[in-house]
């Protein structure tokens, strides 16, 4: 094992290998800080670079990116309240109300360290546990898949805001709205009502985009005078106090070490990955806090929750990968495919055959994720620039952003006439008040939901199999538990309020 | 529209109940549009083929869905309903000073609109030159030195981002139909 470490830190430790790692990571960063491009997009978009590399540095490059972009997603979703990508959702519930009361450095400081610590533990994880993970991760049939989703679809019930009911009906919304298009397992095109955008179906990302940038970017235009005078999205001085954050997070232990382990489980369930992590991580961080009415608020704990969260789930996805061959992400696919194309062939014997590599690749997680902090931390200020350019500007550029990464996901025109209808409904939505995360957390869950529903009925007619198998009946419990503790906690403020009044 | 239609309240005027009214109306009248496009989708849905090989087909998913939210929205109407009873009527006018104080978004969505259609006619290039042109004089740049700084930022919008994409992600931006 030793010969294996050592082997790979030959390899790794090298000027070209740590050179093309570093424009990874600002290449991560950078793109994923972007409304509207992925993390997915931007490690499609360097993998054809990796190509000429050896295979340990082309994993390495691809992994950086992969690192930086779990980070780069939060810088919008501080800054404009738009994440930048699905993994930075749960990020703008409180890095952008901290950033808008005047925080905005202290909001992206959490989001860096918590993202630093979510991927230094989820590499410990990695390689501690990645075979026992693995192993438990692709147990799960699809009763177990199914009882998951219900129990991610209670975290509605943290997002609906002020009315239950609104934050229900936006969640329903969200699981009809992922039903339009092919059926998951049959492939029969549904409710396309013969218009061709509508037969492919809506994807995630434009939802995401519709719903959050376009809904957001509008609204912030919609005091004339503030604009007209030149108002920038936030008010403040740059303030940006990296040590101070850096204790403010050590200050949050539990928050810290749960909300990674959330991410790397979630990680490691093939077909789960960041966009569910980060809510699931903020859910948990909510209601095991003392201050849950702070959340949502510009809470330190939400945003070290969210992202620490989702930077896990970049370890928890290679442990399935590693381990067993099954990719748990898109990203995990990609990454797997560079390993091919240098005639590495991913399965259960990867760890044996190519020792070398795969602790090279966990050295790798490390080393990105040490320079991401670094990266992160020097061009922070530049970053915070953001915050003084005028509505004026923003605005427009933004919304181009949005209408290429929109085309830019599948190369099809009809997804820009998506963009515009689904952000016209998103502006709708927001104006009435109904919570938007809890569409986006539907759109998210609805497929998977379906198809493991179905695929379980598929396999054996009996109902019973999803309370009768042991994880499934754990999952549906903590989901009746979820539900409870949610309702319990609403009828104590409502009867705090009425005291009140 | 809540914030909107209160701050939308002439000064001087008495404080009424118009904004509660106006809240529950647009409620009322977004959950029916919603009503009817899931009763529609409900019945599109009982018409989706079943398979021999699963009990549930294509359709019985969507349907349970969308009967939750049929029960959403009902719930929701009356809810809403029940309030109009304890509210005034909207004071004159407050549509139309609502529509003035969301002149920008309004003025804003215009143009996007504009844009998602002109890109496809004139190509990405030449429909991103004048959207974000035009954005930034709508919101406010309108002295010469902000116009050229907003010419800037239009060029580098179109033709850089057209011509990183071509030429460093070998991904083509669409050319256009017309040209």
């Amino acid at each position: 094992m030793m010969e294996s470490i050592l082997a790979g830190a030959d390899q790794l430790f090298t000027l070209p290998t740590m050179l093309t790692m570093l424009v990874g990571v600002v290449a991560g960063v950078i793109t994923a800080a972007i409304p509207g491009f992925t993390i997915t997009m931007a490690i499609v978009l360097a993998l054809p670079l990796t190509f000429t590399m050896p295979a340990l540095q082309g994993v390495a490059t691809l992994l950086a990116v992969y690192i930086g972009g779990y980070t780069g997603g939060m810088i919008s979703a501080a800054l404009l309240g738009i994440p930048g990508t699905p993994s930075a959702l749960a990020t703008t519930f409180d890095a952008y109300p901290m950033a808008r009361r005047g925080e905005p450095g202290r909001a992206l400081a959490l989001g860096i360290w918590a993202s630093f610590f979510g991927t230094l533990i989820s590499s410990i994880v990695l390689i501690i546990a990645a075979p026992p993970l693995a192993m438990i991760a692709v147990k799960l049939g699809p009763w177990e898949y199914f009882s998951l989703v219900v129990f991610a679809l209670t975290i509605v019930a943290s997002l609906v805001g002020r009315s239950m009911l609104r934050g229900l009906l936006a969640g329903a919304i969200g699981l009809i709205i992922a039903t339009v298009g092919a059926d998951p397992l049959m492939g029969v095109t549904r409710f396309s009502f013969d218009l061709r955008m509508l037969s492919a179906g809506i994807p995630f990302l434009i939802v995401l985009i519709g719903i959050f940038a376009v809904s957001q970017l509008l609204r912030e235009v919609e005091d004339a005078e503030e604009v007209k005078a030149g108002k920038q999205l936030i008010d403040s001085r740059i303030s940006f106090k990296p040590w101070a954050a850096m204790r403010e997070v050590l200050a949050f232990p539990v928050n810290l070490v749960r909300s990674s382990m959330v991410g790397v489980f979630i990680g490691a369930v093939p077909g789960a990955g960041g966009s569910i992590a980060n809510l699931l991580a903020y859910d948990q961080a909510k209601r095991g806090s003392k201050n849950p009415e702070a959340f949502g608020k510009g809470a330190s704990e939400g945003v070290i929750a969210s992202e620490s969260g989702n930077s896990a789930t970049s370890g928890g996805g290679l442990i399935p990968m590693i381990a067993l061959g099954i990719p748990g992400s898109a990203v995990d696919a990609v990454l797997m495919a560079a390993l091919m194309v240098h005639g590495i062939g991913v399965g259960p014997r990867l760890i044996m055959d190519h020792a070398d590599t795969v602790y090279g690749m966990f050295m790798a997680m490390f080393l990105a994720g040490a320079m991401m902090l670094v990266v992160c931390l020097l061009s922070m200020r530049l970053f915070l620039k953001v915050t003084s350019v005028p509505k004026s500007v923003i605005v427009p550029v933004v919304l181009t952003c949005c209408m290429v990464g929109a085309f830019a996901l599948n190369n099809r025109i009809t997804d820009i006439y998506l963009l515009l209808g689904i952000g016209i409904f998103g502006y709708i939505l927001a104006k009435l008040d109904y919570p938007l995360a809890p569409l986006v957390l539907g759109v998210i869950l609805g497929p998977i939901a379906e198809t493991n529903l179905r695929r379980a009925l598929m396999t054996n007619e009996e109902w019973t199999l999803f309370f009768t198998r042991p994880i499934s009946l754990a999952l549906l419990t903590l989901a009746a538990l979820s539900i409870v503790l949610a309702l319990r906690y609403r009828l104590k403020q409502r009867s705090q309020n009425l005291a009140l009044d | 529209m809540s914030e909107a239609t209160s701050n939308s309240r002439p000064q001087g005027r008495e404080p009424d109940a118009s904004p509660e009214r106006a809240r529950a109306v647009s409620h009322i009248v977004f959950n029916l549009a919603l009503l009817g496009i899931a009763a529609v989708m409900f019945f599109h849905a009982g018409n989706l083929p079943s398979s021999a090989w699963e009990p549930i087909g294509s359709g019985s998913f969507p349907r349970m869905m969308l009967a939750v939210l049929a029960l959403l929205n009902v719930i929701m109407i009356a809810k809403e309903a029940a309030k109009l009873r304890h509210t005034t009527a909207l004071a004159s006018g407050s549509i139309r000073d609502w529509l003035w104080q969301h002149r920008l978004a309004f003025g804003v969505l215009g143009l996007f609109t504009l844009y998602a259609i002109a890109v496809p006619l004139f190509g990405f290039r030449w429909a991103t030159l004048p959207f974000v042109l035009a954005c930034q004089v709508l919101l406010g740049a309108r002295r010469p030195r902000q116009i050229a700084i907003a010419v800037a930022i239009a060029l580098v919008m179109s033709l850089g981002l057209d011509a990183l994409f071509r030429h460093v992600f070998t991904i083509s931006l669409p050319r256009g139909a017309l040209l």
